[in-house]
């Protein structure tokens, strides 16, 4: 029978490595497509995100459950990203380049058989990555996380320290900033 | 975490900050080098009603002595070293002499001596707020008196 | 009632975030599906929506797991340098949780007080502030000799009497000596 969140912490937070290990196999790839959202950059995502669980790891103690696991785990992952893309300003990768790169190296398999690798998706994502740069981190953090875990505008209110309607009021910004860049792809 | 469940970690952060405090409290202690005395000289008369611009910060601390005219005649400014003179030339021939003793409590005891050539006027020991300051008045001078505003601060 | 579009444009984001209350979403459905300017808006966030989705989970999807895992373990296993370490013990201690917490911060915050003196010589709390003087002793040698205060910023005056009659050093009298005032 599958442990839960809260059953995996508490063995974490009994020494427990291997617990820790089935909450990153679980998490990984939702937190690094947050964490490249924000940063648009492949390597500094993967880098980001592993801090990310590094320090989750170091503070699992310190989780006492108030909240949902992957709240907790989101919140320390954004406030990373964040601090990380303050610190360290750097050109966004072309989408284009990268796409290209994985499929010469044989390594996009995967991408290749994805729905989302047909040509015209593909040059909308890389415009709409493009787009989302533009924003502020706050801005970003917001439409990456609605985008892709759907979460409440309660949960992303509590990751990211702010109220539900300042959620939405970022929310609707940003949708209309990425409407004016993208109108015609859309 | 809530830290009344670890109080080795509290101790040790308050011991910790009694330890910088102590610290602190003696390099200030310590740091007192000395005294800054500071002594403006003033006549005070009734043959005009001229207020000198220079004691405005002083208008409520002279309202009481009742005189209709106030002139700063000089002010000068000595440090004394704590037990050690610092003596001030006062016109018609007087000096003053000042002696910081001790500081406690945010009081400065100073010694104080006025004399007039080599006779002694008066004798006073007081303690004044740092940077504060009191006055001795009386002695007479062109046709009025002097008065002598005396503060201290330490360094 | 005609409904403003741009007040139900302003609304389509949270209404497909399932955000509204039921009242209100389903004023903006029946708008929706009547309104063709509307509901391309409504298509267009939801292309929008799809297409970020989609064009992140394309990037993630070729995150394996076992090299990711690799990095996350080597940085466990590395030993954090002391200075982190010795931050991750004290860190809770500063970043207060709990209501408990107040009792030391009271403490700490009253002591600080306590010693801001140390740091700001003459600062003083209320009363302590006045300019008051203690004579705690005064010899005029045979002058007389007044000590008051002046009552708004309570400053000390000593002030010496020229008594001309009291020329006769002889006298032998002279000014009391007194303690403190």
């Amino acid at each position: 029978m599958e442990l839960s969140d809260w059953e995996l912490v508490q063995r974490c937070q009994e020494g427990e490595v291997a617990a820790f290990q089935e909450l990153v196999a679980r998490y990984h790839r939702k937190v690094f497509m947050v964490v490249l959202g924000i940063l648009n950059h492949r390597e500094d995502a993967m880098d980001v995100t592993q801090e990310t669980f590094f320090r989750a790891y170091r503070n699992i103690k310190g989780f006492k459950g108030g909240s949902a696991f992957y709240t907790w785990l989101y919140r320390i992952a954004v406030n990373l990203s964040i601090d990380f893309q303050r610190r360290q300003k750097r050109a966004p990768v072309e989408f284009k380049e990268t796409m290209d790169d994985l499929i010469d190296k044989g390594e996009g398999t995967e991408l290749a058989n994805h729905p989302f690798t047909d040509l015209q998706s593909k040059e909308l994502g890389e415009r709409l990555l493009a787009a989302i740069d533009e924003l502020t981190p706050d801005h970003k953090a917001v439409i990456v996380m609605r985008a892709i875990e759907g979460l409440s505008y309660r949960d992303i209110g509590h990751i990211l320290g702010c109220s539900e309607g300042t959620v939405m009021s970022r929310l609707h910004y940003a949708r209309k900033k990425l409407q004016e860049k993208l109108g015609p792809y859309l | 975490m809530n830290l009344l469940e670890n109080p080795l970690r509290l101790t040790l952060l308050f011991s910790l900050w009694l330890l910088l405090l102590s610290g602190s409290i003696d390099a200030a202690e310590k740091g007192q080098q000395g005294v800054q005395l500071n002594i403006g000289t003033i006549l005070a008369s009734n043959e005009s009603d001229d207020f000198d611009a220079k004691l405005s910060k002083m208008n409520n601390q002279l309202e009481v002595i009742k005189y209709s005219s106030y002139r700063l005649i000089k002010e000068e400014s000595q440090k004394a070293p704590w037990n050690g003179n610092a003596a001030f030339e006062i016109p018609g021939g007087r000096t003053l002499t000042v002696i910081p003793q001790e500081y406690r409590n945010n009081r400065l005891s100073l010694k104080v001596r006025l004399q007039e050539g080599e006779k002694p006027l008066l004798d006073t020991t007081v303690r004044i707020r740092n940077r504060g300051n009191f006055l001795l008045g009386g002695p007479p001078h062109e046709g009025g008196v002097l008065i002598l505003s005396i503060s201290a601060t330490t360094q | 009632m005609k409904i403003d579009c741009e007040a139900i444009k302003s609304s389509l984001g949270a209404w497909l975030d399932g955000e509204l209350s039921h009242p209100e979403a389903e004023q903006i459905r029946v708008h929706v599906q009547e309104c063709p300017a509307c509901f391309g808006e409504k298509e267009q966030l939801e292309r929008l929506q799809a297409s970020l989705k989609g064009a992140l989970e394309a990037r993630a999807s070729r995150l394996a797991f076992e090299p990711f895992w690799d990095g996350v373990h080597r940085r466990i296993l590395e030993k954090s340098p002391w200075r982190e370490r010795l931050w991750d013990w004290v860190r809770p201690a500063i970043y207060p949780q709990r209501l408990a917490w107040a009792i030391p911060v009271v403490i700490v915050f009253l002591l600080g007080i306590i010693s801001l003196e140390q740091f700001f010589p003459g600062w003083r709390w209320g009363s302590s502030r006045s300019n008051a003087t203690t004579v705690d002793s005064i010899d005029g040698h045979g002058l007389n000799v007044a000590v008051f205060r002046e009552s708004k910023t309570k400053t000390t005056v000593i002030w010496l009497f020229e008594n001309q009659e009291d020329e006769d050093e002889s006298s032998g009298e002279s000014a009391p000596t007194d303690s403190s005032f």
